[in-house]
């Protein structure tokens, strides 16, 4: 009895066996007979330098699908399509969706856009949301789905740096404006990637840049402890700062990193209190922003803080109360909290219009965000030449001394040329003030237009 | 026994109609419902695997978003910086799946019931801060996105099979072609004796031990097959959404999506993990697409149901009450009906389709 | 030495959370054999609901104790009309339970509440921190310890000297027996989710207001607390407290001193379960089945 199970035992065991080989087999045949697939390395149609050196056109078209210019426009209405985080952890990003909302909302009411600038010619602008709950892999279905089933005529402002990333290759090679991406990530500036532009959120480099040239002048022998998430947002952070530092009398005594999706970083911060560093570097996003600052108080620490400008909001400055106070950041934008700006005609308009169109916090900084994002769009489409992809594209990279935008700050002019692939490299120091509960500029903007590319991470913008 | 015998003609025939419908799919539907239907297949095919072991041999996993990682990972990276074709990847991914699901099932084996589905959490919320170590790929980050080249189907391909433009149909048809094979190859394992000794095993598994089953090995060899399912559908995940990637809160919830599959479709059923797979994708579609169309004129539901932030809710709501009407899930549900049907007047005309084996 | 001491405090900090959400876990298991995945999420709901209250001016102790009552009623409907019908359905149908309940209170809480971030909870003590011989005591980590010894004090109290808790120990270890003998059974199982419920409240209305208030505030206490639980025995309320206490000083410590693991500390607690479970697959506290054939 035992002897014929066993051997029955074992035959289905072979059984298994032989499935499993022939499983192998079928695939090693499957790949021995594919032969190689064409090899043509980079589908993005070079990297806007012409052998000719030709700089007529910074966004090549010569790889574009024929024929695809003007999808999206019809009649009288530009369709744009956007992607961001509308339910799941990430979804209070949608104030940023109510900003633009209100800001076409306002513009179609005007009768809309003129493109070009002169002609005319007005259009209403339509803007489709897509959810994509952070999640870089259904950022790509959307865009695919934006460009093939809805047929937008560009992307605006989609939300998160992995998410625009995975959809890099799609709008790249179908030749799909990628404008204003939400993320003030160094990616954006891999030239073999012209589609793709970021918005005037302060790329994350030059706020290093900023932080040590203030620390030079005020601490130049300064020890600087850093908090820095660890992934690539936190790491251009870091990198820099360590580049930064050479050849001064600066120093970096610790850098901790914290898992990203947690806000948890009161051990991390305990730790870098020991040092007793002179200055703080919080490389942070959003909770983790004001638990940081909360752990160094705790601790007793009183260092040059420096926080990303990603945590600036009212909501998450606050939430630090007196252990926020006199920390250094940067802002692109006018603080819509602070009330010494509420007779300033630019936010007189935006607080009137979102109140009419939206529910969202005026005072809220990612409203603002939204809304000037909106506002830069309409001006780079009204600026463009002609109404087609290509030019439209041509146009962002092309941007010269543009001021006045939505809540762009009064002296700060955006640039962007066929060297210069970023458009939020002049903006404000600012300190914060716990007591009035807003931030207050520190010192003349800083211009710091076509530095961003030398200071990023290589590593970064090589893949 | 005549119901029995009704029952598998009519499972055969929906069965050959469901190959037919999967089969010319991405010929009729669009790119982006392609692509859905392609989820649904993947989804499926980690379910079937994550049903050996959870169905068939009783061990719950909350953690085979991590296998399912591996897999895309190991497919990503080998296509994206080794320039290799997508079927050879499947040659590592699947093994490095089963060894890995071998190495961690030895340990699992002290551990029962639930403290293995916390065990199994770990790896689900472990997997994406490994790779966010040790993986820089697409723009430094730990994402691996994948181009058209690379994506495109090998040369021997027919055309009619991809035509240009149309990689997702190359994606579809990988995907529903190892589907069928693994839908194939756990047909004929539930019904092979080790099929049988992963149900002693969960039944009762110092009984099974007593009429010479090695538990052990049984168990082991579950959770390593269950991992290779997930490798292989990690795999196909790579063609179908052009990228491997991992974050605590996708991983999870994809580990979510495999358990729910399983008991949405009819745990320890051939194709319920499939059946459920699609259920699970094309709800979650209606839900977060659909369905705030529909409201968006109408005040009060606009603010609720229409609110894109609510979508979970109304999925897990759903859920709750689906096992509260079905909680042998469909198949099993049509399944039940059908005998009831039959011992009450033999011979009622068919209602529903049919599960494809017992 | 002094640095050793702050973290070992910050640690016990969060493992005194962590301890308290394991408690309920432990509550609802014991009672229910339901492993809840749901646990931080109806605590995440209390914690809006205490937001709700304090934003709208009333004083702090009140809005606790109203958000605990509120809570324990909660908990005691939650099972009675979500649980009760499937009662006797498998394992895996639980869980999927659960999970449509985190799920859903997950994403409740934003339409309801609103989806930004809140950051103006009110802590029920004032913020101080003591700093004798360089060691850091937060008033934040004395509250959330001394809370949890009262907590354990009371649940013992109600178990061991009660005849409420006789009968609810009766039918957590035999619930068939308990009910031939008169013991009302689904009463008792009303009151595991009920105290579990209340006593999530109780932890997320002390430390929220500490870290701040958003949808995911829970999730990853939820996974630590799992740890906990597990590790020091899925069925012993002693053991939940020391698995708490373990990985919260397992984490803090490891951030300290173990630096290239300061962003992945989740391996740390997941490593010790294995081990600890190799050695004892029941938990360090909890009680072994024995299985007949």
């Amino acid at each position: 009895m035992d002897h014929v199970s066993r051997q029955r035992r074992r035959a289905s065991w072979r059984c298994l066996r032989v499935f499993a080989l022939c499983t192998v087999i079928a695939l090693v045949a499957a790949a021995c007979g594919s032969s190689r697939r064409n090899d043509t390395t980079g589908t993005t149609g070079g990297n806007g330098t012409t052998p000719g050196g030709a700089p007529q056109n910074v966004v090549p078209t010569a790889d574009c699908p024929a024929g695809q210019d003007t999808v999206g426009v019809s009649g009288d209405t530009i369709t744009l399509g956007t992607s961001l985080p509308e339910s799941g952890q990430y979804a209070p990003f949608i104030a940023i969706l109510k900003g633009e909302r209100s800001y076409f909302e306002y513009l179609n009411a005007q009768g809309g856009v003129e493109v070009p600038k002169g002609s005319g010619k007005k259009y209403k602008i339509k803007l489709v949301d897509k959810d994509d709950a952070y999640d870089a892999a259904r950022t790509v279905t959307n865009v695919n789905s934006l460009i093939t089933d809805t047929k937008v005529f560009s992307l605006l402002n989609v939300v998160g740096t992995k998410n625009n990333l995975g959809a890099r290759d799609t709008v790249n090679s179908e030749c799909v404006p990628d404008l204003l991406i939400a993320s003030g990530a160094v990616q954006w500036g891999n030239m073999k990637f012209p589609w793709m532009l970021g918005s005037e959120l302060v790329p994350y480099p030059l706020e290093m840049r900023v932080f040590v040239d203030y620390l030079k002048k005020n601490k130049p022998n300064a020890k600087i402890a850093v908090l820095k998430a660890s992934d690539d947002f936190g790491q251009s952070y870091s990198d820099t700062l360590q580049e930064l530092v050479k050849g001064t009398n600066l120093s970096i005594v610790q850098t901790t990193g914290y898992d990203p999706e947690s806000s948890d970083v009161k051990a991390q911060v305990t730790s870098l209190a020991a040092t007793k560093a002179d200055a703080f570097v919080i490389g942070a996003a959003l909770l983790a922003c004001p638990s940081a600052l909360n752990a160094m108080g705790d601790a007793g620490w009183k260092p040059i803080v420096y926080m990303s400008g990603t945590c600036v909001s009212k909501l998450l400055l606050s939430a630090a109360g007196k252990n926020a106070d006199g920390l250094l950041t940067v802002t692109p934008l006018i603080d819509p909290s602070d009330p010494a700006n509420a007779s300033k005609p630019a936010m007189q308009l935006y607080t009137q219009q979102v109140k009419k169109y939206s529910d969202a916090d005026v005072t809220d900084g990612i409203v603002a965000y939204g809304w000037t994002t909106a506002a830069l769009m309409a001006k780079i489409l009204e600026s463009s030449p002609k109404l087609d992809r290509a030019s439209v594209m041509e146009t962002a990279r092309t941007l010269t001394d543009v001021k006045g935008v939505g809540l762009q700050l009064a002296d700060s002019t955006w640039n962007t040329s066929a060297q210069d692939w970023f458009i939020g490299e002049t903006f404000q120091l600012v300190t914060y003030d716990s007591t009035a509960a807003h931030t207050k500029a520190l010192g003349p903007i800083t211009d710091l237009d076509g530095k961003t590319a030398e200071l990023s991470p290589p590593a970064l913008l090589r893949q | 026994m005549t119901s029995r015998r009704q029952l598998q003609t009519i499972g055969l025939v929906a069965a050959i109609g469901a190959l037919v419908v999967l089969s010319v799919v991405p010929h009729l539907a669009s790119a982006t419902d392609t692509q859905r239907w392609a989820q649904a297949l993947y989804i499926g095919i980690a379910a079937m695997g994550l049903n050996l072991l959870t169905g068939y041999n009783g061990q719950v996993s909350i953690g085979h978003g991590a296998f399912f990682g591996v897999g895309a990972y190991t497919t990503g990276l080998l296509m994206h910086q080794h320039d290799w074709q997508f079927l050879p990847t499947l040659l590592v991914s699947a093994p490095l799946c089963f060894v890995i699901g071998v190495l961690i099932g030895f340990p699992a084996l002290r551990v029962k019931g639930l403290y293995l589905a916390l065990v199994t959490l770990g790896l689900a919320v472990v997997f994406p801060d490994l790779t966010k170590h040790y993986v820089h790929v697409t723009g430094g980050t730990n994402l691996v996105a994948l181009n058209r080249t690379e994506l495109a189907p090998p040369a021997w391909v027919p055309t009619w099979l991809s035509s240009i433009g149309r990689d997702d149909q190359w994606a579809y048809y990988v995907t529903f072609a190892l589907a069928v094979v693994l839908v194939v190859a756990t047909y004929l394992m539930v019904r092979s004796r080790f099929g049988r000794a992963l149900i002693a095993v969960r039944d009762h598994e110092a009984a099974a031990e007593t009429v010479g089953i090695n538990a052990a090995r049984v168990k082991v060899m579950a959770f390593a097959l269950s991992a290779l399912y997930a490798g292989v559908a990690g795999s196909c995940a790579v063609l179908v959404d052009h990228l491997a990637n991992a974050d605590k809160v996708q991983t999870f919830q994809l580990s979510i999506k495999f358990l729910v599959a399983v008991v949405i479709g009819g745990t320890a059923t051939v194709i319920g993990p499939l059946v459920g797979a699609g259920v699970v994708v094309s709800l979650q579609w209606i839900i977060s697409d659909v369905l705030p169309k529909r409201v968006s004129s109408i005040g009060v539901l606009e603010r609720t149901l229409g609110n894109p932030a609510a979508s979970p809710a109304i999925f897990g709501i759903l859920l709750i009450l689906f096992v509260f009407v079905l909680p042998d899930g469909i198949v099993g549900g049509v399944r039940r009906f059908w005998g009831r049907l039959t011992s009450g007047r033999s011979g009622a005309p068919p209602t529903a389709p049919a599960p494809l084996t017992t | 030495m002094s640095l050793f001491l702050t973290q070992l405090m910050n640690g016990i900090g969060n493992g005194a959370v962590y301890a308290s959400l394991a408690l309920a876990l432990v509550l609802i298991y014991r009672t229910t054999g339901i492993l809840n995945f749901a646990q931080g999420e109806m605590a995440l709901y209390s914690t809006y609901l205490f937001w709700y209250f304090t934003d709208r001016g009333m004083p702090v102790v009140v809005a606790i104790l109203l958000t605990m009552v509120l809570s324990f009623i909660g908990g005691a409907a939650i099972e009675r009309v979500v649980l009760r019908p499937v009662e006797n359905s498998s394992p895996l149908v639980l869980v999927i339970v659960t999970i449509g309940m985190f799920l859903a209170l997950n994403s409740i809480v934003q339409v309801q509440f609103g989806a930004d971030i809140k950051t103006n909870l009110p802590r029920a003590y004032p913020k101080h921190v003591w700093r004798p011989g360089d060691v850091q005591i937060s008033a934040d980590t004395l509250v959330l310890v001394g809370v949890l010894i009262v907590v354990c004090f009371v649940l013992y109290l109600l178990f061991q000297h009660t005849k409420l808790g006789l009968a609810f120990r009766a039918v957590s270890s035999n619930p068939e027996s308990s009910r031939l003998v008169g013991v009302p059974a689904g009463r008792m199982l009303m009151l595991g989710w009920a105290l579990a419920a209340a006593l999530g409240a109780l932890a997320g209305c002390l430390i929220i207001p500490t870290i701040g208030l958003q949808a995911s505030s829970m999730q990853s206490i939820l996974v630590f607390s799992f740890a906990a639980a597990a590790l020091g025995g899925f069925d012993s309320p002693l053991g939940a407290v020391v698995g708490g206490l373990i990985v919260g000083v397992a984490q803090s410590l490891t951030t300290q001193y173990i630096k290239s693991l300061s962003d992945i500390v989740l391996i740390v607690p997941f490593g010790l379960i294995l081990v600890v479970l190799m050695v004892r697959p029941q938990g360090l506290f909890g009680t072994r089945r024995v299985e007949r054939v």
